[in-house]
């Protein structure tokens, strides 16, 4: 008699993880791996890359080496100095005058930030008039900043258009010269700074007044908030970043657009009330032919640029992820 | 395939056609001879003026047919800037050209010596060429030749001079004198002097205050970095200066104008009575005389202070501008042989006649000028030149004391402060060690 077998065993299936590979995954899912987002996000620098390391790293490099030498004969092997240069700086009155007249600079700071919002709210509020004024606010903007600076020179003259303007209208014992006295004179270059470029931030808070919940701003009109409240209660937390990309803006313009229009309105007078370090670098460089010592004040600009900027950017990073999280 | 055949020997025919029709091309444009067609660049600030550049470059060119000039120029407050750059970057013009003396020395090592390519044709036109050369010794390594001559002059409006009272015939020559005449023009509602800041108070008008302080060796060792500006001489020049605008001759706007081209305008509008600036170029007997009337424009030395002093009664001459090769060109003949040319007679009568230039060229004729009685009186004045202390400052003390006077114009310094930043920026000009 047969002893029945046990059926055989079925063959054994290996089964493996529910993992895909990450090409099937991609085609089959369209998300990819943390691995493959760092690759892609990686390729998607690249160009950025291309353009930030030839002409800002490496000549920021470049510059700093040179700001360790002595280099005033031009094609000449120069002497390494060390942080000499740097030394210099501390006692010279040249460059202390620049450094300060740029802290006086940002004091007015605030007013570059906040005017051009008003402005823009009330453009935003369909304020009579409302589309002329969008439009006349940003010409100055499209001026170039030397003309501007030209332009400047006639009307803040001792006898210019300003002054007789004054006169005529029997505020004379106001005329004065505005681009000669010693507090006048970068009064006078930042006012007309800020005439240049008010009408960029105005834009810009456009924009992001642009991008506001309407039905916030309608609710509290509703509640009866009026013009100021629903300004600095409700606009201005919601436009916080706004706000603080528009402050960056003018803090670097403050440090290192205002060459133009110093060039053509006061060439850092009188003596060195309005000299800013930008143009004192220039001057030292191109006037002066004391390169590494241009070369180190240059680096010295960049890093007060960049803390500032740096502090502001992460105040408005840390508020944005607060707010997320909230 | 017959058919291919020929196809193909046109091709090939049309091709050695076309080649040998650019070779014989080629060679037509080329001059005689083996020279190939060259471009140069030449950089200045188009001292002269736009047309006598234009006609200059195309003589030249006429004359050197396979060169072909390309000019560049910005005004000469934004020159020394950007001819700053192009050294910096080693790269740029061919030919550049600098005010003689420091301006041109701290900027030496971007031309090339040209000592080897001076031939006594080229020099013996000249009335002299030696402030392009380190320590103005035709010896040493020249950077560059002249064209121009120049020097400090006033200038005067003869109608404002005779409303005030005065005569033209015979302007003030001495400092008290002028004082007085300053008061009468001011009477008159015009101010003395047309005025304004820039570089040009270390160039026009400090050199004509130093001759009555300084003798020659005087300016040679402030030029080397002896005589600091403490010495009583420099702190007396300053005080000068200072004299002027304490004593109100200058207008109001003096303090917060440029004054090229708002201080000329000031005279040319006919609200000063004199003006001070150069002979050569601009600023000069030209352009004020086709402004007010050649007729009605006068010429005179800056008045004396010390009439016993060894310089009092000279004229600060000095080689205007010169241009040089650059060291970086890459058709160093050709820009040389440019350069020589601006230094040459060919150029010298054409600068004269259309740019209002005083050539340093000897062959020059004069009485093409026929219509400008202040060029005529020039003649004279030039005769007997002295070295210019202003061309001997360095870049920090020219900036300081131009920037020191329009502060000293504003009252906002006093005279010794304004001599102390002089010393300082004399100390920080690392060319002026002695």
């Amino acid at each position: 008699m047969a002893v029945a077998r046990p059926p055989p065993s079925p063959p054994r299936i290996e089964v493996r993880p529910a993992t895909r590979s990450p090409r099937l995954n991609l085609l089959r899912t369209g998300r990819r791996t943390d691995d493959q987002r760092s690759w892609w996000g990686l390729l998607y620098l690249l160009p950025a890359l291309g353009l930030v390391l030839p002409f800002k790293f490496v000549p920021l490099v470049s510059g700093f080496v040179d700001s360790l030498w002595h280099l005033v004969d031009v094609g000449g092997a120069g002497q390494f100095v060390g942080f000499g240069n740097y030394a210099r700086m501390v006692g010279d009155p040249e460059v202390v005058a620049a450094f300060a007249n740029v802290g006086r600079v940002v004091l007015t700071l605030p007013v570059w930030v906040v005017s051009p919002l008003l402005v823009a709210f009330l453009i935003h509020q369909r304020t009579p008039g409302w589309r002329l004024f969008r439009a006349v606010y940003f010409l100055p903007y499209m001026i170039a900043p030397v003309i501007v600076g030209s332009i400047f020179r006639e009307i803040l003259g001792t006898s210019g258009p300003l002054n007789i303007l004054l006169r005529s209208v029997g505020l004379g014992w106001f005329a004065q010269a505005w681009l000669g006295g010693i507090n006048t004179a970068l009064l006078a270059v930042v006012g007309v700074s800020l005439w240049s470029f008010f009408g960029l931030g105005v834009i810009t808070y456009l924009a992001g007044l642009a991008s506001l919940d309407e039905s916030v701003l309608e609710a509290a009109a509703l509640d009866g908030a009026g013009f100021w409240r629903t300004l600095l209660s409700i606009v201005l937390p919601m436009l916080r970043p706004v706000v603080s990309y528009w402050a960056v803006l003018c803090l670097g313009g403050m440090f290192i657009w205002m060459f133009p229009l110093l060039f053509s309105l006061t060439q850092g007078g009188p003596g060195y009330a309005t000299m800013l370090p930008e143009y004192l670098v220039y001057l030292t460089a191109f006037q002066f032919n004391d390169r590494g010592y241009a070369t180190a004040i240059g680096i010295v600009l960049f890093a007060v640029v960049s803390l500032a900027s740096f502090w502001i950017v992460r105040e408005m990073y840390a508020s944005s992820v607060a707010r997320e999280r909230a | 395939m017959t058919r291919h055949k020929h196809l193909l020997v046109f091709a090939v025919a049309s091709v050695v056609a076309i080649s040998a029709a650019g070779a014989v091309s080629s060679a037509s444009a080329a001059d005689s001879g083996t020279h190939t067609p060259v471009t140069i660049t030449v950089f200045n600030w188009g001292q002269g003026g736009d047309q006598y550049w234009a006609d200059a470059n195309k003589a030249f060119e006429a004359k050197y047919p396979w060169i072909t000039v390309k000019a560049e120029s910005v005004p000469f407050e934004q020159y020394l800037q950007q001819e700053g750059a192009y050294i910096n970057s080693k790269s740029g013009p061919d030919v550049m050209a600098n005010n003689v003396g420091l301006e041109l020395f701290e900027r030496k090592t971007a031309y090339l010596p040209i000592n080897d390519r001076l031939t006594p044709d080229i020099t013996g036109q000249l009335t002299t060429y030696k402030w392009g050369c380190e320590n103005f010794d035709t010896t040493q390594p020249c950077y560059g030749l002249p064209q121009s001559f120049q020097g400090n002059v006033m200038y005067y409006n003869v109608k404002v001079l005779q409303a005030a009272g005065l005569d033209p015939q015979n302007p003030p020559a001495t400092w008290d004198a002028f004082n007085a005449a300053c008061d009468k023009i001011k009477a008159t509602g015009k101010a003395c002097i047309a005025m304004g800041t820039g570089s040009t108070v270390a160039y026009w008008d400090y050199p004509e205050i130093a001759r009555n302080y300084l003798d020659e060796q005087g300016i040679v060792d402030q030029f080397k970095g002896k005589i600091p500006w403490t010495d009583p001489r420099m702190v007396n020049i300053l005080k000068r200066l200072a004299e002027m605008a304490d004593k109100g001759w200058f207008q109001d706007s003096a303090s917060t104008i440029p004054m090229l081209p708002d201080g000329g305008d000031v005279f040319t509008s006919g609200n000063a009575g004199f003006i001070a600036s150069i002979v050569s170029d601009v600023f000069n007997w030209k352009q004020w005389g086709d402004a007010i009337g050649n007729d009605n424009l006068g010429v005179m030395p800056w008045p004396v202070i010390d009439a016993n002093a060894p310089l009092a009664h000279k004229f600060s001459g000095v080689e205007g501008f010169v241009h040089g090769v650059t060291s970086w060109s890459q058709h160093p003949d050709e820009a040389f042989l440019y350069v020589a040319w601006l230094a040459g007679a060919d150029n010298a009568n054409l600068f004269l006649q259309e740019a209002g230039g005083q050539p340093i060229n000897k062959a020059f004729n004069a009485s093409l000028i026929t219509n400008s009685p202040s060029f005529t009186k020039i003649q004279t004045l030039i005769k007997d030149p002295t070295l210019h202390a202003g061309v001997l400052l360095s870049g920090k003390e020219a900036d300081a004391l131009s920037r020191g006077y329009q502060q000293i114009m504003l009252k906002q310094i006093t005279v010794d402060q304004w001599v102390q930043q002089m010393q300082a920026a004399l100390v920080a000009s690392p060319e002026k060690k002695p």
